[in-house]
């Protein structure tokens, strides 16, 4: 079957390292081994770019790839008995990163908190802005499944935040009324 | 309401405050170029297992090849040193069968004689 479209590694790189670093970021917290999953993902992309079709599926495939490496990472991590979730400010020799608002990087490092599986159905709704059915594709996981973990999560979060972060509180955002 | 329906309007306070902490990092500078340079090292380790697996391979046939020619060879010298030994069997039967011949024209002369 020909194809109008030909990717262009380089050029898919420019497009998704950003997509790519975020997820594996947010999935490990350890922006040395996101790196390591970011040029391990692309370097599989590169092995089979002749059977990415358009520029959707290679994000869709770019995603899905992140996702599973990135679990994959942290059931090696689990399994070697290590500490995984090093600090969120750790630098493993990258350069340093815009800071995002105090809210938000309290956000983020609870997030870290939460569960892999309601992490990584949170992130690629909250990041990607995927819906539920979007998420259960990249993920492979039933959609009912996947609603389980982004409500669970949310609330899990909610919960969290209501006892961290106290700003938030303060605006009348508690889990009952958000 | 914490169903995400997938549309800003739907979304509370705290999943704006999500979708804002949840947006995009920017990749480090050198992913790019670390990516490339791995690429790079991986096509040109490739291309070596790939040249490495053909002089074995290259290498294998010859030995065959050269394992085949000794049996061969071998096989042929066998096979003349057989013809040898079955022609000097020949000529040893030949001799004999000639003896013999002479010995029995000898016998039935003196047999003749004697009668």
């Amino acid at each position: 079957m020909a194809r109008d479209w030909q990717p262009e590694f380089e050029q898919l790189i420019d497009e998704h390292q950003s997509m790519v670093y975020s997820l594996a970021v947010r999935m490990t917290g350890d922006r040395g081994l996101a790196e390591e999953i970011a040029q391990d993902v692309f370097l599989e992309l590169d092995r089979h770019l002749s059977k990415i079709e358009s520029p959707l599926h290679a994000c869709f495939w770019l995603r899905r790839v992140t996702m599973n490496r990135a679990a994959d990472a942290l059931r090696r991590q689990r399994v070697r008995g290590l500490d995984l979730w090093v600090e969120m400010d750790e630098n493993h020799g990258a350069p340093p990163e815009v800071k995002p608002s105090p809210l938000g990087a309290r956000l983020e490092a609870l997030l870290a908190t939460l569960p892999a599986p309601q992490r990584a159905a949170l992130v690629l709704r909250y990041q990607e802005d995927l819906t539920p059915e979007e998420i259960a594709a990249t993920l492979d996981a039933p959609v009912a499944t996947v609603k389980s973990h982004l409500q669970r999560g949310l609330k899990l979060l909610r919960a969290k935040a209501e006892v961290c972060l106290k700003e938030f509180v303060r605006n009348g955002n508690t889990p009952g009324n958000a | 309401m914490e169903t995400p329906q997938g549309t800003p309007e739907s979304m509370d306070e705290f999943e704006r405050e999500m979708s804002q902490a949840c947006e995009r990092r920017p990749a480090p500078p050198s992913l790019k170029r670390k990516i490339l340079e791995r690429r790079s090292r991986q096509n040109t380790e490739r291309l070596h297992r790939r040249v490495v697996f053909w002089q074995r391979l290259a290498a294998c046939l010859l030995l065959v090849a050269a394992l085949g020619g000794v049996l061969a060879w071998r096989n042929a010298v066998e096979r003349r040193k057989g013809e040898a030994a079955r022609e000097q069997v020949f000529t040893a039967l030949r001799i004999a069968n000639h003896a013999l011949n002479a010995m029995n024209a000898q016998l039935t002369g003196r047999t003749n004689e004697a009668q």
